[in-house]
């Protein structure tokens, strides 16, 4: 991408022109910091956390933000969700804060420009007293092709017959692992070959054992008219909750 | 903390491991492969260039995206011990894949990172020296090409959002009128 803006810009005529092709990500990856735009801030599925001591985000804060001063982050930093972007305020300290939780994992940390002062200024809402929304709560918006946890159960506990469960995983696995109700096995290398069991006028739900399997193959039969979709949860997790035939 | 001295070591930790490979979602037109299967023969060597989309040790399968707008698809390949350089796909990195048809279905003979060509007369600019700019405050104009969502989520210091179809469209009329000022542009990177 910024290669074509670099050479579109270079035939308008500009003469010094570079490209950073490492990109955002590089940025990040170096500690240093990126900003959040305001109208991400206020509409986007975000967690938006007030870094300062709590007494000042008592005093002013922004609206929807939670707060967790910086000498707290380290124990409650399991509070917050890994896959949210996570969006910072506070003083001094938030570039701590940022190196932190991008050391920890958290790969989308960005910062409120500007601070409180700037979101006031910019003229954006806060609101004062005290803080009753200590629990964070954010649920994850279902990507491209995922299907719901409550739609994938439906299949597996045979409520929902328009549907069956692929599990993309190696024999082996299901061998040792066990595999859900009304599910065929057919591990992701040999579904191209194998397409041909899989019904076209049923939903085809797709899991592995963390979701990156059932993505590849969730292409793969999307490319080949399937009416399919992929299940992003490591079934391990106790929230899938859906019965196994032990081997 | 002294995180000047920090940030130097960083800098110089993510220079070395950094190769480019150019932007992801890249899509200059001279620099999108069509796929060839249809001319390959078996035995036949043959060339994927795209994106990975995902990579299964347990499966040795490699997924990768290629062609372009609604010709986009993807590709399945097979891999195992003899497929040279597998560990250069990484997910999301533009990669360039010989590969052969067999019994098993196409099989991924290499692996090569894809480079990232850059317009003539365009130079490259790393981290360390834009982190430079930046804090000196010096008189840049620093372009984000990538969709506005992805700017409001998280964008370097003082970036203009500028998509390329917006550029495309607009033109002159979103950049400097000073045509000897430095430009800057960057997007998702390799990742």
């Amino acid at each position: 991408m910024s290669t074509a803006s670099a050479g579109l810009a270079k035939k308008m005529g500009y003469q010094n022109v570079r490209v950073y092709l490492d990109g955002e990500p590089a940025w990040a990856q170096a500690y240093l910091p990126t900003y959040a735009t305001n109208n991400f801030v206020k509409n986007g599925n975000v967690v938006v956390i007030d870094i300062r001591p709590s007494h000042e985000a008592v005093e002013g804060r922004i609206k929807g933000a939670y707060s967790i001063p910086y000498e707290q982050l380290e124990n409650r930093v399991d509070e917050i969700p890994r896959n949210a972007p996570v969006i910072l305020y506070g003083n001094e300290e938030v570039m701590d804060a940022v190196e932190d939780l991008r050391d920890d994992g958290f790969k989308f940390v960005s910062l409120v420009k500007g601070g409180l002062k700037g979101w006031i200024k910019s003229g954006e809402a806060i609101e004062t007293g005290p803080i009753y929304n200590t629990e964070i709560k954010w649920v994850r918006k279902l990507g491209k092709g995922e299907v719901s946890l409550d739609d994938f159960r439906k299949a597996a506990s045979g409520e929902d017959k328009t549907a069956i469960i692929v599990d993309a995983r190696t024999k082996d696995e299901v061998a040792e692992l066990g595999i859900f109700k009304n599910t065929i096995n057919i591990p992701l290398d040999e579904i191209p070959a194998r397409m041909d069991e899989l019904p076209k006028d049923k939903k085809i739900y797709i899991h592995c054992s963390t979701g990156a399997r059932a993505d590849m193959a969730y292409k793969e039969l999307v490319k080949h008219g399937f009416n399919v979709k992929f299940l992003l949860l490591n079934i391990a997790d106790a929230t899938c909750d859906c019965e196994i035939i032990r081997p | 903390m002294p995180r000047r001295a920090m940030l130097n070591t960083l800098f110089a930790c993510v220079l070395v491991s950094m190769i480019s490979y150019g932007c992801a979602g890249h899509h200059d037109k001279k620099q999108v492969a069509e796929p060839k299967v249809s001319q390959v023969e078996n035995k036949q060597e043959a060339t994927y260039k795209g994106k990975v989309v995902g990579k299964s040790n347990k499966a040795k399968t490699i997924s990768i995206e290629v062609g372009k707008g609604d010709a986009a698809k993807t590709v399945m390949l097979k891999f195992d011990e003899q497929t040279q350089g597998i560990d250069q796909a990484i997910k999301d990195h533009a990669v360039i894949i010989t590969y052969v048809k067999k019994d098993i279905g196409l099989y991924a003979v290499s692996v090569k990172p894809k480079l990232a060509k850059l317009p003539d007369g365009v130079t490259e600019i790393k981290t360390e020296e834009l982190a430079e700019y930046i804090e000196a405050g010096e008189d840049i104009y620093l372009v984000d090409s990538r969709p506005t969502s992805r700017y409001g989520q998280s964008h370097l210091p003082d970036a203009v959002s500028i998509p390329v179809p917006m550029l495309k469209d607009k033109k002159e009329a979103l950049l400097p009128e000073d045509k000897n000022k430095l430009l800057i542009f960057y997007c998702g990177g390799p990742t």
